[in-house]
């Protein structure tokens, strides 16, 4: 069976510090997770949650955000779920990082960091909740 | 005692009737959900047979009721299920003897506008246990278990009896069993998770306890649970003014509850109100709003 581990906080601010925790101190002694991943999974999750939180729960008195970690021995997976607003990750804006600095629009970065620094994202409605997948893949080979 | 009590219009519906169950919409894809209305235009015995499944047997054999027939050995019905055709609720109460005080469960089920569920009212009473009018004012008229109007003297007695704001009796015990049971018969149902709207603090602790997160309010309870501790603007207005502001309410659930339900939040210019929560089946959210609460 493979581990899986859950935290769930409210939505806002004050909980990213909560999840950070969580996600390092189940990546410390996990097999394949070095520096570089964690920061990768770390700041991949700081996004996803700044998304929810202000755009998931925007209006809202915030509800819960439900992070799953999943390890298995080619990647590791997180499952951010919470009970806002739904997007649709493919039409959200996603700021051009090549663009000279004085173009540069505010925000669309969240997108961009989190799919720079995961291999793979997949976001899904249901009726449990929105649900965005990340993976990282622990052996590039695996996942390309 | 578990309860979930609201006065709600019954919401407009954004998604289209999936129609009657018949045995070639059972043989389609046994993924998609079916709906109470649609279980509700069975036939009377269909339902009686499918709705079985919301009642833990082991909670009516406690009582001496079979848990097929629904009845006591004397043959006496004891479980009531009440649909109608074309409704979208279901209630199922059961007593322990043909006196209707005698009640120890009631749940209500309903579809909402999306057609997912909604835990309208969760019910779990010890029927032996002395019964406080919090319910009704003196002059009987219905409090809406005091959330329109209020018994005060009613709900000092249940305060003083241990019991949280909204309990007319002291609860059942079982309502794991019972949380077991409902996500076992939505998930014959083909339903992923199911929303309810808790009565009181106490309410949302307990059903945190059973695994739900919130679809809003969980910022509340961590506001709550902040301004409780010592300094916090909740707890330096438990000053002792009234029976449900005494000092060390700030330590219990139902100490809490009891002061939230007297306004206490007034002072942060908060209601309880609208705090909605979901259950995800099969799953156990891991919310702790109040880390190592005493009751």
């Amino acid at each position: 069976m493979t581990p899986t581990y859950r935290i769930t906080r409210a939505a806002y601010l004050e909980s990213l510090n909560d999840f950070r925790e969580f996600i390092k101190g189940h990546c410390a002694n996990a097999p394949g997770i070095n520096v570089e991943i964690l920061y990768d999974v770390q700041l991949a999750v700081d996004e996803a949650c700044m998304n929810i939180i202000s755009h998931g729960y925007r209006d809202l008195d915030p509800g819960s955000i439900i992070l799953d970690l999943e390890f298995d021995p080619d990647k590791l997976t997180v499952c951010l779920t919470d009970f806002g607003h739904s997007f649709e990750p493919s039409n959200a804006p996603i700021a051009d990082a090549d663009a000279p600095i004085d173009e540069l629009e505010l925000g669309g970065f969240g997108l961009f960091f989190i799919q720079q620094s995961m291999d793979k994202m997949d976001y899904r409605v249901t009726e449990d909740g929105n649900t965005m997948i990340l993976t990282k893949y622990l052996r590039k080979s695996v996942g390309g | 005692m578990l309860k979930y009590f609201r006065v709600k219009q019954q919401p407009e519906k954004v998604v289209p009737d999936l129609g009657a169950i018949s045995v070639s919409l059972l043989e389609r894809d046994a993924v998609l959900p079916f709906t109470i209305r649609q279980l509700n235009n069975l036939p009377e015995n269909v339902k009686q047979r499918l709705y079985r499944g919301l009642i833990p047997p082991a909670l009516l054999t406690r009582f001496g009721i079979d848990p097929i027939q629904w009845t006591d050995a004397a043959k006496e019905p004891l479980v009531v299920l009440h649909t109608a055709s074309n409704s979208e609720k279901v209630l199922i109460t059961a007593q322990a003897t043909s006196d209707p005080s005698t009640e120890f469960f009631a749940l209500e089920l309903s579809d909402n506008s999306l057609n997912g569920i909604e835990l309208n009212l969760i019910v779990l009473n010890d029927p032996t246990a002395p019964r406080y009018s919090i319910d009704q004012t003196e002059a009987g008229e219905p409090t809406m278990f005091g959330t329109l109007k209020r018994n005060l003297k009613a709900e000092e007695q249940a305060l003083q009896a241990g019991l949280a704001p909204g309990q007319v009796r002291a609860g059942l015990g079982g309502s794991r069993m019972v949380f077991e049971q409902i996500d076992t018969f939505l998930a014959m149902l083909g339903h992923r998770a199911y929303f309810l709207e808790p009565l009181t603090y106490a309410s949302a602790w307990v059903f945190e306890r059973r695994g739900f997160a919130y679809v809003r309010g969980h910022k509340l309870m961590d506001d709550i649970q902040r301004e409780f501790q010592p300094g916090g603007a909740l707890s330096q207005c438990l000053d002792d003014g009234s029976p449900f502001r005494k000092r060390d309410q700030a330590q219990t659930v139902r100490g809490r509850a009891w002061a939230i339900h007297d306004g206490i939040l007034d002072v942060l210019d908060l209601r309880w109100d609208k705090i909605r929560m979901v259950k995800q089946i099969g799953r156990h959210a891991g919310v702790d709003t109040f880390p190592q609460a005493e009751y």
